[in-house]
């Protein structure tokens, strides 16, 4: 039946939601995009949920079409998510417990430089901080291991360049 | 890189994220109700829209024009005023429900907005059935007091004493022509309106499912 389906992806998507905050994280400027991005996933997912056979893992799927919608939600308002501002960013940086105001200014600063990534870069990022493998990245992403090994790289130049520029 | 490594440190360590309950997620996915409620809001104005170049067609036929010459407006202008501002509340509910559902996240909500709709469009649906009828009785009532044909038929039948028997075929003629247009009636709104309010029960079901 499918109302037994719906439950069934309603359940998964419980599960597995931080993930989907993960991305709107990365993708969005504030609390309103991320909570649409966070809708627009969830839909998108339950759109291609008939699709999903199993064959990876459901959160290997799941960041591959939450990725793709970020991106392509991304494109269609780029000049709108652009231009972020500091208390946004500052809205979503994490209290540490322990308060170190060196460290949160450092993460801040990083924070606002990943905000300048392209979107591909983002979703390399965002699955390397997920202590993912290249391999995984790849197969996510759609690109080659040696693709995600050099945009990796490349990445990690860009933020130390406009980290310490 | 020391930067990235704190990063990967707070990433991994500090997300703090709202814990979203399974009914809110479902709720996530009402755009789909939103989208019904939107479709019953539109397919009531083109069915308004339908009658209205459907009465427009008929002005010119010779029953309309006949109908016309008995110079009934002081009856029939406030029927149809009336039964416009009735259209026009509907129109306004329509909107309403669809503007209430697409702004809502809360579970309870949606499923009160959902069995709001529903009730809006039976009420819509037994409103028409209502005018139609009422229509029907005036327009018999009218064509009796004024069709010439009709005062001829009068006349024979009260000159027999038998206006009861001609009262009675001319009742049951009009129950014959109510039962008609309401197959017919029925039939059309369920085409229109019947699929998309299943669709909604369907969503409300799955809702209420999730939430015991």
């Amino acid at each position: 039946m499918k109302s037994t389906k719906e439950i069934e992806f309603v359940t998964l998507v419980q599960e597995h939601q931080n993930l989907i905050h993960k991305i709107c994280r990365l993708y969005t400027n504030s609390d309103a995009e991320h909570k649409d991005l966070f809708q627009e996933i969830t839909i998108q997912l339950w759109k291609a949920y008939p699709k999903f056979r199993g064959d990876a893992k459901f959160s290997t799927w799941m960041y591959r079409v939450g990725i793709n919608t970020a991106i392509s939600l991304y494109r269609k308002s780029k000049s709108r998510i652009q231009s972020f501002s500091f208390d946004d960013v500052s809205y979503k940086i994490p209290q540490t417990e322990t308060y170190d105001d060196t460290q949160d200014q450092q993460l801040k600063s990083i924070y606002a430089a990943l905000n300048h990534l392209n979107d591909i870069d983002k979703a390399v990022i965002l699955l390397y901080l997920e202590d993912k493998s290249y391999k995984e990245i790849s197969d996510t992403i759609g690109i080659s291991e040696v693709n995600a090994r050099v945009k990796m790289n490349r990445i990690k130049k860009k933020l130390k360049t406009q980290l310490n520029p | 890189m020391d930067e990235l490594e704190l990063l990967k440190k707070d990433w991994q360590e500090n997300q703090k994220f709202p814990k979203l309950s399974k009914q809110e997620i479902y709720a996530l996915l009402h755009k789909k109700s939103s989208s019904i409620v939107k479709w019953i809001f539109i397919l009531s104005l083109i069915e308004f829209g339908f009658w209205t170049v459907l009465a427009l067609f008929m002005k010119d036929t010779e029953a309309q024009q006949r109908f016309d010459s008995y110079e009934m407006d002081h009856i029939m202008i406030p029927f149809m005023v009336i039964g416009y501002l009735i259209l026009g509340y509907f129109f306004v509910t329509f909107y309403k429900n669809y503007k209430k559902i697409s702004s809502t996240d809360s579970v309870k909500l949606l499923m009160k907005n959902i069995l709001n709709t529903r009730k809006t469009v039976k009420q819509y649906v037994l409103f028409n059935l209502v005018f139609i009828y009422i229509s029907l009785v005036i327009g018999v009532w009218i064509e009796m007091d004024k069709n010439p044909d009709f005062q001829l038929i009068t006349s024979k039948f009260t000159e027999t004493n038998e206006y009861l028997v001609m009262y009675g075929i001319v009742a049951l003629l009009t129950l014959l022509m109510m039962v008609a247009l309401t197959g017919i009636l029925l039939g059309f709104y369920y085409l229109v309106y019947g699929i998309l309010l299943k669709r909604l029960k369907k969503n409300y079901k799955v809702l209420k499912e999730i939430e015991g």
